[in-house]
C-alpha cells in the first residue's frame, strides 16, 4: 500500500478558529444570515482539511467587555451595541493571536463571522454588518499581552475597511494597507490614495483603490508592486490579514473578478501570520473555494487544484487597459507613499489638530457627527479626543491616552477628563488610559 | 442467556448471562493465525454444561478485520475515485489500483461535469486484466449526489462485491470515505468466509440464535448485516470493555472508565453516563476512517510496564518485557513496584523486592524511592492523558452561540476502574486524581460482558435540500424527491421512519428501537433577495448501550 502522505503535511501549522454562528443573522435575507459560512464547513469537512497533520481546528473565546473598551469607544456603552455573536467572533480573532503568540501554531485563520472591518473607534452601531472591529480588538490585545511592536494590516476585501483605517488614523506603529474597489464605484466610498494617516502617523497609511473587473492579474501586481516592498520597508512583527472574499468574480455586490486560485496565491505571497474573515457573499459559489484556497496556501499546502466549478467557463482575463491602469496606480502609490518619509507642514507639537467627520451607519440607520482631535506629539502617538454625537446618541466623549503614551499625553488626557466630568456637557464619558490599562465608562 | 465474545490482543473472553448475573466465562489463549480456533474452544469452554438452545442473543467482538488491515492480509481491490477540484484526489491513494476519474458534484450535490468515460474503461480494463474481483467506489460529495458512484457500481456488475461509498456513511470527509470504503472491499472476502464459519461453528454446538458483531462505538449489528459492511467490525475491542463498565456499574454522571491490563491503559469517557463518541470515525493504520467509534485512547502504561532507571529519573513503560518478576518475569515492573512498597501482596514478592534491589545496586537509588517514584510517574502520565481528554473534549469546536453558551461541559469526579491490576491501584488513583474510584466485580471480563449485552446501534444523516427536491440518506441508500414546502418537522419525522424501518428490517427489537434525535440544522437558502429552500440536516441515533433484556436481569 502506498499513500503520498508526505505531501499532506502542513509545511507551517495552522490553528483554524472556525465558529459560523448558524443561529445568528441580521435579519433573516440579509447576507450576513445564518448560512453564509454553511457551504464552507461542508467543503472544508468534505475535502477533510482538518484531518491533514498540522491543521487543527479551535474553539473561540469570547471578548470581555475590556477587550472591547481598550479599541473602540461605545456609547451608550458596550451592550448595547453589541451582541454575543459580535463577543464570540471577537474572540474568535483572539484566540487566533494566542495561538500564535503562544507557539502553539505557526499561523491562524479566525474563520468566524459576524466580521468587523467598518466598525470605527466610535461606535454608536452597525455599519456595513459590522459592530466591533474584530481585528482592532486583536490587535489591541495583542499589543496588551505581549511584547509586540509594529503590526501590519493587509485588508484584502473589495471594501474599503474604513473602520480600521480610522482606528489605526493616528497610530505609525501599525500599518494599514487596503487593496479595494474603488471608492467611486462602491461602498463605503472612501480610501483614496491620498488618504495617508493622521498627522503624527503620515504613510501608515495606505489606499489602492483598484478598478472594477480586476483579474488576478491586477491584484498579484498591486501586491508585488506596492504592498510587499511597504510591508518590507515597515517590518512589521506580525503581518495580519484582513481576509474579505468578495474581490470573488461572483460575488453578488461587488465587481471584481479575483478567483480562489488568486487569493490562494496572493496569501502565499503575502505569507500572513494570521489572517481574520472579513466580507464575502457569494457564499456557495466563492466561499467554499476561496476558504479551502486560503486554508492550504496559509498551510503550505498545494492549492492548485482549487477551483471554482465554472472557473474553466469564465473568461477572467484583464483588460490591457486595466492593467495599466493599476501599473499606474502602483506607482502613484508608492511614490506617495515615499512623499510622506520627506518633512511637510506640521502643527506645533502640543497643539491639536482638529478632523469634523460625519459617519452614516447604513445597517442600523444612524447618522454621526464627530469632532476629533489628536494632540500632535513627537514622543509617543498623542491623546486623542472624540467628541461625537449622532441621531440615538446626545453628546458624548471619548478620550484615549495611547500605549506608551508619553507624561505630557498622559496628563493632558487626566485634565480633559476632569474637565469632561466637572461640567454637563457630555452625556458619556469614556476613558481609554492604555498606559495604566484603564476602560472606563462615565 | 446472553453469550458475549470478545478476542483481544492476549486472550479471548467468553461470558454467559442470565437473570442470576454471570453463570459461565472462561478465558483462553488468542490464536492468531487462525482466530476460528480460539473462538470455538471459548464457545465450548462457556457453553459447557449449559443447554445451547437456551441462549438468546449471541455477540461477538473480534479482531480479524482489524488484524488483516494492520498487517496487511488484504485482497487487491481496484479503486475508483471521482474527485474533481480542492485537494488533488492523488494525495489519497491507496492500493495498488488505484485510479481517478474525472468528473465532479459539487456541496449542493449539483454535478458540474459528467464522469470521463473514457478513463474509466481504461482503468476498468486494467484491473479485468489483473483479475481484480473487488471494487470501491467514492466520488467527492456523493453523500449530496450519489449518481456517480451508482453509475460506475453499474459497470461492475460482475464484480464480486463492490464497496459503494455513500453507503458507508452520511458524513461529509472525502479522504475517510476513500479509505473506509477501501477497507471495506479489502476485507469483505475475508470476513464473509469467517462469518459463515462462525454461523456453522454455532450452529454444530447447538446454539441458534441470532448472531450480532460488535462494532467500535459499542453497539453491534446482525452478522448478515455486517457481510457488506464488514469495515464496520475493526477496532471493537476498546468499546467491548466501555460497555461492560456500563453494564457493571449504573452510570448516570460524568466518569472516566480506566482498563489497564498489562501493557497498556484504555481511557474512555462518559458523558451524563452516556460513553464519548468520536467526531469523524476511528482511525487504523494512519488512515482516518468514517467508521464511527467510541472516543478512546490506548496509553502505554499498565500493570507489566517495565521499570527503567535512567541516572536521577525513573519511568515505566511503554515497553512491557514479560510479566512482573512476582509472577516469574525477568524485569521489575509496575506490579513489582506495588508490592515493594507494600500496597498489594501479589504472588512472590520477595522476587519483586529482589528486582527492585538489582536497580538499587545500578542507580544508588534506595528500591523503595525507585518502585515510589516509578508509580507516581506511572500516575502521573494517566492523570496528565486523562486531563488533556478532558480538555479536548471540552474545547470541542461549536457552530452556534447556543452551544457556545450554554454547551455542556465535561466535570467528570468519577473513575470506574477494571482490567485485570484494577484492584491493584485502586489506593493510588484515589490518591492522585482525589476522585470516588470504583472497581466493579468481574472486571476482569468486563469486555466479554459488554460484547454479551450491546444493543444494535446505527445512526443516519439525513439531508434535505428544498429547492433540488431532493431528500437523501445516504448509508440506508435513501435518495428520493421532496416538496418543496418540506420542512424541518417533516425531516425529524421522516429521519425516525427511517431509521425505525431500517431497524425493523434487521430484526431488532421493538423495545431497543430507542432513536435519539443529536443535531437538527435547518438554514434558509437565499439567493438574491428571495428565499429559494431550506436545507435541513437531521442526525440521529439508537445510542450505545445495554439491551433492556440486559439491563432487567443485571438489576441496572
Amino acid at each position: 500500500m502506498q499513500r503520498y502522505t508526505e505531501d499532506m503535511k502542513a509545511k507551517s501549522t495552522l490553528g483554524v478558529v472556525f465558529f459560523p454562528a448558524f443561529d445568528w443573522a441580521i435579519h433573516p435575507l440579509h447576507p450576513e444570515r445564518e448560512e453564509r459560512l454553511l457551504y464552507t464547513l461542508d467543503q472544508l469537512n468534505e475535502e477533510g482539511v482538518f484531518d491533514i497533520e498540522g491543521i487543527y481546528q479551535y474553539k473561540p473565546d469570547i471578548a470581555s467587555y475590556d477587550d472591547i473598551m481598550r479599541t473602540h469607544f461605545c456609547f451608550p456603552d458596550v451592550s448595547k451595541v453589541t451582541t454575543q455573536s459580535h463577543l464570540i467572533s471577537a474572540g474568535g480573532t483572539i484566540k487566533a493571536a494566542n495561538l500564535v503568540m503562544d507557539h502553539i501554531v505557526n499561523k491562524s485563520f479566525a474563520l468566524v463571522r459576524p466580521p468587523g472591518h467598518h466598525a470605527m473607534k466610535v461606535v454608536h452601531g452597525a455599519r456595513g454588518f459590522c459592530n466591533i472591529n474584530i481585528e482592532a480588538v486583536m490587535v489591541e490585545y495583542i499589543r496588551e499581552h505581549y511584547p509586540v511592536k509594529k503590526i501590519a494590516i493587509v485588508d484584502t476585501d473589495c471594501h474599503h475597511g474604513d473602520g480600521t483605517q480610522d482606528i489605526y488614523w493616528h497610530d505609525r506603529d501599525v500599518l494599514y494597507i487596503s487593496m479595494h474597489q474603488d471608492g467611486r464605484t462602491l461602498y463605503p466610498g472612501t480610501g483614496a490614495i491620498h488618504e495617508l494617516g493622521g498627522p503624527n502617523a503620515l504613510g501608515t497609511t495606505i489606499n489602492i483603490p483598484l478598478p472594477p473587473n480586476t483579474s488576478d492579474e491586477g491584484f498579484l501586481m498591486a501586491m508585488q508592486r506596492v504592498v510587499l516592498p511597504i510591508l518590507k520597508d515597515f517590518k512589521p512583527d506580525i503581518i495580519i490579514n484582513s481576509a474579505g472574499q468578495d474581490n470573488h468574480y461572483s460575488d453578488p455586490i461587488t465587481n471584481m473578478n479575483f478567483s480562489a486560485l488568486g487569493y490562494a496565491q496572493l496569501t502565499e505571497m503575502l505569507n500572513a501570520d494570521i489572517a481574520v474573515l472579513e466580507g464575502g457573499y457569494s457564499i456557495q459559489g466563492a466561499l467554499p473555494y476561496v476558504n479551502l484556497g486560503i486554508t492550504l496556501a496559509m498551510a503550505g499546502l498545494d492549492y492548485s487544484y482549487v477551483h471554482e466549478p465554472d472557473y474553466s467557463q469564465k473568461d477572467l482575463s484583464q483588460d490591457k487597459e486595466i492593467t495599466k491602469y493599476i501599473k499606474r496606480l502602483c506607482d502613484q502609490v508608492l511614490k506617495r507613499y515615499e512623499e510622506c518619509k520627506k518633512p511637510s507642514f506640521k502643527l506645533m507639537p502640543g497643539n491639536y489638530d482638529v478632523r469634523k467627520k460625519e459617519i452614516y451607519y447604513d445597517t442600523d440607520n444612524i447618522r454621526e457627527m464627530q469632532l476629533e482631535s489628536i494632540m500632535v506629539c513627537d514622543e509617543c502617538r498623542g491623546v486623542l479626543k472624540i467628541e461625537t454625537t449622532s441621531t440615538v446618541n446626545p453628546l458624548c466623549l471619548g478620550i484615549e491616552i495611547p500605549l506608551n503614551a508619553c507624561d505630557r499625553c498622559q496628563k493632558e488626557g487626566y485634565r480633559l477628563l476632569d474637565h469632561a466630568l466637572s461640567g454637563d456637557r457630555y452625556k458619556y464619558v469614556q476613558l481609554i488610559d492604555r498606559r495604566n490599562k484603564k476602560y472606563v465608562l462615565y | 442467556m446472553y453469550l458475549g465474545l470478545d478476542v483481544g490482543g492476549t486472550h479471548t473472553d467468553a461470558v454467559i448471562i442470565d437473570k442470576s448475573g454471570v453463570i459461565a466465562h472462561t478465558k483462553v489463549a488468542t490464536t492468531h493465525h487462525n482466530l476460528l480456533e480460539c473462538i470455538n474452544e471459548a464457545f465450548k469452554n462457556v457453553l459447557t454444561g449449559i443447554d445451547p438452545s437456551h441462549i438468546k442473543r449471541v455477540n461477538l467482538s473480534t479482531t480479524l478485520t482489524t488484524n488483516a488491515i494492520i498487517e496487511n492480509k488484504c485482497e487487491e481491490v481496484g479503486i475508483f475515485v471521482s474527485g474533481g477540484p480542492g485537494i488533488n484526489p492523488a494525495h489519497y491513494s491507496i492500493g495498488n489500483y488505484y485510479f481517478i476519474i474525472d468528473g465532479q458534484i459539487d456541496h449542493r450535490g449539483t454535478e458540474i461535469t459528467l464522469l470521463n468515460l473514457h478513463q474509466l474503461e481504461k482503468a476498468l480494463k486494467k484491473c479485468r486484466k489483473k483479475d481484480i474481483k473487488v471494487y470501491t467506489v467514492v466520488s467527492k460529495f456523493s453523500t449530496r449526489n450519489p449518481i456517480h458512484e451508482q453509475y460506475i457500481q453499474q459497470k461492475l456488475s460482475d464484480a464480486d462485491f463492490v464497496s459503494v461509498g455513500h453507503t458507508m456513511s452520511g458524513n461529509l470527509n472525502f479522504p475517510r470515505r476513500i479509505a473506509t470504503a477501501y477497507y471495506n472491499a479489502a476485507v469483505w472476502r475475508l470476513y464473509n468466509t469467517f462469518s459463515y464459519a462462525i454461523e456453522e461453528s454455532l450452529k454444530s454446538l447447538g446454539v441458534i440464535a441470532p448472531v450480532n458483531i460488535l462494532k467500535a462505538d459499542g453497539g453491534t449489528i446482525p452478522l448478515h448485516v455486517s457481510r457488506s459492511i464488514p469495515v464496520e467490525s475493526i477496532l471493537s475491542g476498546p468499546a467491548a470493555s466501555v460497555i461492560g463498565t456500563m453494564a457493571l456499574c449504573n452510570i448516570t454522571q460524568d466518569a472516566v472508565m480506566l482498563d489497564i491490563g498489562g501493557t497498556s491503559c484504555d481511557i474512555a469517557l462518559f458523558a451524563d453516563g452516556a460513553p464519548l463518541i468520536e467526531k469523524d470515525g476511528i482511525r487504523l493504520n494512519t488512515h482516518n476512517t468514517l467508521v464511527r467509534s467510541l472516543k478512546t485512547k490506548s496509553i502505554g502504561i499498565g500493570g507489566d510496564s517495565a521499570i527503567k532507571v535512567d541516572g536521577t529519573a525513573v519511568t515505566a513503560g511503554p515497553q512491557r518485557l514479560g510479566m512482573s518478576m512476582a509472577e516469574g518475569g525477568q524485569n521489575p515492573t509496575i506490579i513489582d513496584a506495588l508490592n515493594v512498597i507494600g500496597t498489594i501482596n501479589f504472588k512472590n514478592t520477595a522476587r519483586s523486592q529482589e528486582g527492585l534491589s538489582s536497580l538499587e545496586k545500578k542507580s544508588g537509588i534506595p528500591a523503595q524511592t525507585i518502585a515510589q517514584q516509578a508509580i507516581t510517574y506511572a500516575l502521573d502520565i494517566i492523570y496528565n492523558e486523562v486531563m488533556a481528554m478532558i480538555d479536548e473534549v471540552n474545547s470541542r469546536p461549536v457552530y452556534t452561540i447556543h452551544e457556545f453558551l450554554k454547551g455542556k461541559v465535561l466535570q467528570p469526579k468519577t473513575i470506574y476502574l477494571i482490567g485485570g491490576p484494577a484492584k491493584t491501584l485502586a489506593f493510588h488513583i484515589t490518591q492522585r486524581f482525589g476522585w470516588n474510584v470504583k472497581v466493579p466485580p468481574y472486571s476482569q471480563v468486563a469486555n466479554a460482558i459488554g460484547a454479551a449485552v450491546a444493543r444494535t446501534t446505527v445512526d443516519i444523516e439525513l439531508f434535505a435540500d428544498t429547492q433540488r427536491c431532493r431528500l437523501l440518506v445516504p448509508n440506508l441508500n435513501v435518495n428520493i424527491r421532496i416538496p418543496q414546502d418540506y420542512d424541518v418537522d417533516n425531516a425529524i419525522e421522516d429521519a425516525t421512519n427511517y431509521m425505525m424501518q431500517f431497524l425493523e428490517s434487521i430484526g431488532v427489537d421493538e423495545r431497543e428501537r430507542q432513536i435519539e434525535i443529536l443535531q437538527v440544522y435547518a438554514f434558509n437558502m437565499v439567493d438574491g433577495f428571495e428565499t429559494t429552500g431550506k436545507n435541513i440536516r437531521v442526525h440521529c441515533q439508537v445510542k450505545p448501550g445495554i439491551l433492556h433484556q440486559c439491563r432487567d436481569i443485571l438489576k441496572i
